[in-house]
C-alpha cells in the first residue's frame, strides 16, 4: 500500500479540479496508477517501481485492486465510466487495443522514438502495444510460457539426467516415471492451466501452426493435422496429471513435486519464484525450455504492460512522460525482473551478471533465438493472443477436452472451431 | 372566550398526534419501499434494455435484437448450466427439506438442551457459501479430505472421489448446499410442527395413535403451506447459487458445474460482453419468474378461497 497524506490527497484533488492550479503546482509530475499487483513479489516490485518513480521527482499515486485481474478490470471500466480513468493502468495483449476504444490514450510515439525504444522490443509484442500504429502502451516485464521443470528426485528415480527435447522424449519419460510411482505432470485444477497446456504442445509441435490457428484464428489451420495432433498431445498429458486436483492451483503441488513424488511441471518462468519461495533451492529441480519437435527456439509470450489514459492535468501529463521513460530503461526493467523473476522486455538485457537464476537466463536466451527463428508467438491462455470473449470461448473447449476423457480429440476440434465462430 | 380558546386546543392535541400515529407508519414504510423498490424496477429495466444492445466493455446503444439472446442460448455453457440447474434444484430442494424436517421432528421431541442443537444446526446458515464452499473443497478433496481419511484408517480401496469426477461433481454442490441450508428449512418446519394445535394431538392421543402415526396423518398434513414455502424458498435459493460454486469448484472440473449465475459473470465481467452477460441474466431472471409467479398466484388463491 502506498501511505498517502491527507494534504496530499486534498493537494491532489484540488489539482485535477482546477486546471490553473495545476499549472501551478506543475513542478512536481504525478502519476495515478491501477494495478492487481498488491502482494509478494509483485507488489513488492510494483513499491520498488514507484520509489524509483519518487526518486526521479515524481509524486507515486497507486491503488492496487488485489485479487483477479477482472477485478481490476472492474474497477477501471467504473473509473472510465466516471469520466476519471488513471493517468496509467495495468492492461496487457490485444485488450489494449479493445480498451482503447473506449476511452482516449496517450499517443507515446514522440517519447518511444525519442529513447529509440522499438529496436529493443520483439516485433510480435510491439504491435499489441501499437494496435493502430501509435504507441499506447508500454510493455514492463516478459515471461515464457513454454517452460518445463523437472523434479530432481523424480528424474533420479527413473535414472533421467537430461530435460526431454521431443514430445516423443518427453511421453517416453513421463511413462517412465509413472511406472514407478510417480504422478508425471504436477499441474493446477484451474481452466487457464488446462489451456495453457494445449498451447504448449500445440506451439512445441509448430509454432507456425500455432500463429496460424491461434493468433490469426486461421479456419484451414484450426482443423489441420497439427492442431489435431495438439489434442492428442494434450489427451497424453491429461492421463498424467494428478487426479486429486481439484479448482487449486499447480503451486500446492510444490512440496510433493520437489519430494519427487511428481516429475514434471509445464508452466510459465513464474513457477521458479513459486518454489524457491516454498523454501527449495535450484538444484532441487532442472528447469528449460518445453518440447519443441521443430529442434529450433520457440517462445511463448506473456507480457504485463501499462496503457496510458488522456488527462487534463498538467501534472498528471508530465508524470506520465516521466513513468514512460523511465519504464524503457534497461535498468529500470532488470529491477523490476530481479523482483518478480521474469525477464526484462528489452532483447538487449545481459543476463549474465549476478542476480540472474539460470531459469531467466535460459528464458532471455530462448527469447533471442526464437526472435531470430521467427518463432515468438503470444500466449492463448494469459490473454495475449485474442480479446477475452475469443479466448474465453476456446479456453471453454480445453479445459473440457482436458477433464472429459469420452471427448475424442477430433470432436474437441470441431468444437474449438466452433466455440471461435460462435464468439466472433 | 379565552376558555372556549382551552377547549379548542384540548380537543386539538389528540387530533394533531393521532395525525401522527396515522401517518408515522407510513413514513417508515414507503421512502425504503419505493426505494428499493425502484432499485429493483430501474436496475432490471436497465438490463432488459442492455440485453437488446451491442454492448461490449461498456454499455452503448444500439438495438441487435435477439441476436444476444439466440448466441448465449447457443453456447455449450448455457446448455451445461441449465441441465445442471434441474440437477441441482430437484436434488438441492428434496435433500434439504427432507434433513431439514428429520431434524425438526428430532428436535421437536422436547429433549434436553434443545437451544443448544437448534442453534448448532443453524449455525452453517451464519456462515457465508464461499466459506461453505472452501471447508467442503477441503473435504471433498481425495488427495486431503474424507476418501484420504479414509484410505488411511486401512480401508485402501475406499473411493469418494466426486469433486474431480465430471459427471458426479455437480452433487457435491448439493451436499455442501443442503449442509449449509437444512438448519434453516428445520428452523422453519419446528416453528410449523410447534404451531399445530395441542388439543388434536392430545385428541389423537386418547384415541390410541402412536407417535409415528401422529406426525403422519395429524401433523404433517397440516403443515402443507410451510413445506411449500421452503421449497420455494430453496428453489429461488438453487437458481441463484453463484458463490457456492465458485468456491466449491470453480465451474469444473471443465465446465462441469457451471451453473446460469456463473455464466452471466462468466459473459459480464470475464469475457467483457455486456450485451451477452445482461440476456444470461434475463433468462435467469425468468427462470425465477417461472418458480415464483405459480407459488404467488397458488397463495393468493388460498387466501381468497379461505
Amino acid at each position: 500500500m502506498v501511505d498517502l497524506s491527507r494534504r496530499a490527497v486534498l493537494a491532489g484533488s484540488a489539482a485535477v479540479a482546477i486546471p490553473g492550479v495545476a499549472r501551478a503546482q506543475a513542478g512536481k509530475p504525478r502519476l495515478t496508477m491501477i494495478t492487481q499487483w498488491s502482494a509478494g513479489s509483485d507488489g513488492a516490485a510494483i513499491t520498488a517501481l514507484g520509489k524509483l518513480f519518487e526518486q526521479n521527482g515524481g509524486i507515486w499515486q497507486h491503488s492496487p485492486v488485489p485479487g483477479f485481474t477482472t477485478d481490476m478490470m472492474n474497477k477501471l471500466r467504473a473509473e472510465i465510466m466516471a469520466g476519471d480513468p488513471p493517468a496509467a493502468s495495468q492492461l496487457k495483449g490485444p485488450e489494449i487495443a479493445a480498451w482503447s476504444k473506449i476511452a482516449p490514450t496517450v499517443d507515446l510515439d514522440g517519447v518511444v522514438a525519442a529513447a529509440g525504444y522499438e529496436a529493443f522490443v520483439a516485433p510480435e509484442l510491439a504491435a499489441l502495444h501499437k494496435p493502430y500504429g501509435h504507441w499506447i502502451a508500454l510493455p514492463l516485464q516478459l515471461y515464457r510460457i513454454n517452460t518445463l521443470f523437472a523434479s530432481k528426485k523424480a528424474m533420479d528415480k527413473v535414472g533421467a539426467t537430461k530435460l526431454p527435447g521431443t514430445w516423443a522424449e518427453f511421453n517416453d519419460l513421463a511413462g517412465k516415471m509413472k511406472a514407478a510411482g510417480i504422478i508425471p505432470l504436477a499441474n493446477g485444477g484451474i481452466r487457464w492451466d488446462d489451456g495453457m497446456k494445449w498451447e504448449i504442445a500445440l506451439n512445441g509441435i509448430s509454432p507456425a501452426a500455432y500463429r496460424k490457428a491461434v493468433m490469426e484464428l486461421d479456419t484451414d489451420a484450426l482443423m489441420g493435422p497439427e492442431v489435431l495432433a495438439a489434442f492428442e498431445q494434450t489427451r497424453k498429458l491429461a492421463d498424467w496429471m494428478n487426479p486429486s486436483i481439484a479448482a487449486q492451483s499447480w503451486s500446492v503441488q510444490v512440496a510433493p513435486f520437489i519430494r519427487g513424488e511428481m516429475g514434471m511441471v509445464l508452466m510459465g518462468g513464474w513457477a521458479q519464484g513459486n518454489i524457491i519461495n516454498g523454501g527449495f533451492t535450484f538444484a532441487d529441480f532442472l528447469s528449460g525450455p518445453a518440447p519443441q519437435d521443430n529442434g529450433r527456439a520457440s517462445y511463448i509470450m506473456n507480457a504485463d504492460a501499462f496503457i496510458f489514459w488522456q488527462q487534463k492535468a498538467a501534472d498528471l501529463q508530465a508524470g506520465q512522460q516521466l513513468f514512460a521513460k523511465l519504464i524503457m530503461q534497461l535498468p529500470t526493467q532488470e529491477m523490476y525482473s530481479h523482483i518478480t523473476g521474469s525477464i526484462p522486455v528489452r532483447t538487449d538485457a545481459d543476463l549474465s551478471g549476478t542476480g540472474w537464476s539460470d531459469a531467466q537466463r535460459s528464458s532471455a536466451q530462448g527469447l533471442k533465438d526464437a526472435v531470430k527463428e521467427k518463432q515468438v508467438v503470444l500466449s492463448l491462455a494469459h490473454n495475449m493472443a485474442q480479446p477475452n470473449p475469443i479466448t474465453a470461448a476456446m479456453i471453454d473447449v480445453l479445459t473440457e477436452f482436458v477433464h472429459n476423457k469420452d471427448l475424442q480429440p477430433k470432436e474437441a476440434q470441431q468444437r474449438l472451431a466452433d466455440a471461435i465462430d460462435s464468439a466472433r | 372566550m379565552p376558555r372556549d380558546d382551552f377547549a379548542e386546543r384540548v380537543r386539538e392535541a389528540p387530533r394533531r398526534r393521532r395525525f401522527w400515529d396515522a401517518i408515522l407508519p407510513a413514513l417508515a414504510i414507503w421512502p425504503p419501499l419505493i426505494l428499493s423498490a425502484g432499485h429493483v424496477v430501474v436496475f432490471t429495466l436497465w438490463t432488459a434494455w442492455l440485453s437488446f444492445t451491442p454492448s461490449t466493455l461498456l454499455p452503448e446503444a444500439g438495438y441487435v435484437g435477439w441476436h444476444n439472446y439466440t448466441n448465449v442460448m447457443g453456447t455449450r455453457n448455457f446448455h451445461v448450466a441449465y441441465v445442471n440447474l434441474v440437477i441441482f434444484g430437484v436434488c438441492f430442494v428434496v435433500a434439504t427439506s427432507a434433513l431439514g424436517l428429520l431434524l425438526a421432528i428430532l428436535l421437536d421431541q422436547r429433549v434436553r438442551g434443545e437451544n443448544v442443537f437448534r442453534t448448532i444446526f443453524l449455525y452453517p446458515m451464519a456462515i457465508s457459501f464461499v466459506v461453505t464452499g472452501t471447508i467442503w473443497s477441503w473435504l471433498l478433496n481425495p488427495g486431503i479430505g474424507i476418501q484420504r481419511l479414509v484410505q488411511g484408517w486401512g480401508w485402501t480401496g475406499f473411493r469418494f472421489d466426486w469433486l474431480v469426477d465430471r459427471d458426479m461433481a455437480i452433487y457435491t454442490l448439493v451436499i455442501a448446499g443442503a449442509w449449509q441450508a437444512a438448519g434453516f428449512a428445520m428452523a422453519l418446519f419446528l416453528a410449523g410442527l410447534r404451531s399445530v394445535d395441542g388439543e388434536i394431538i392430545k385428541a389423537a392421543q386418547i384415541d390410541g395413535a402412536g407417535a409415528w402415526r401422529i406426525y403422519r396423518r395429524v401433523v404433517l398434513p397440516t403443515m402443507g403451506p410451510i413445506v411449500l414455502a421452503v421449497m420455494v424458498i430453496l428453489l429461488q435459493m438453487a437458481i441463484k447459487t453463484f458463490d457456492l460454486v465458485r468456491a466449491l469448484t470453480g465451474g469444473g472440473p471443465g465446465i462441469a458445474t457451471n451453473m446460469p449465475a456463473t455464466v452471466v459473470y462468466d459473459f459480464m465481467f470475464q469475457r467483457g460482453q455486456i450485451g451477452r452477460g445482461a440476456a444470461a441474466a434475463m433468462l435467469m431472471l425468468l427462470a425465477l419468474v417461472v418458480v415464483i409467479v405459480p407459488y404467488q398466484l397458488y397463495q393468493r388463491w388460498r387466501g381468497r378461497s379461505a
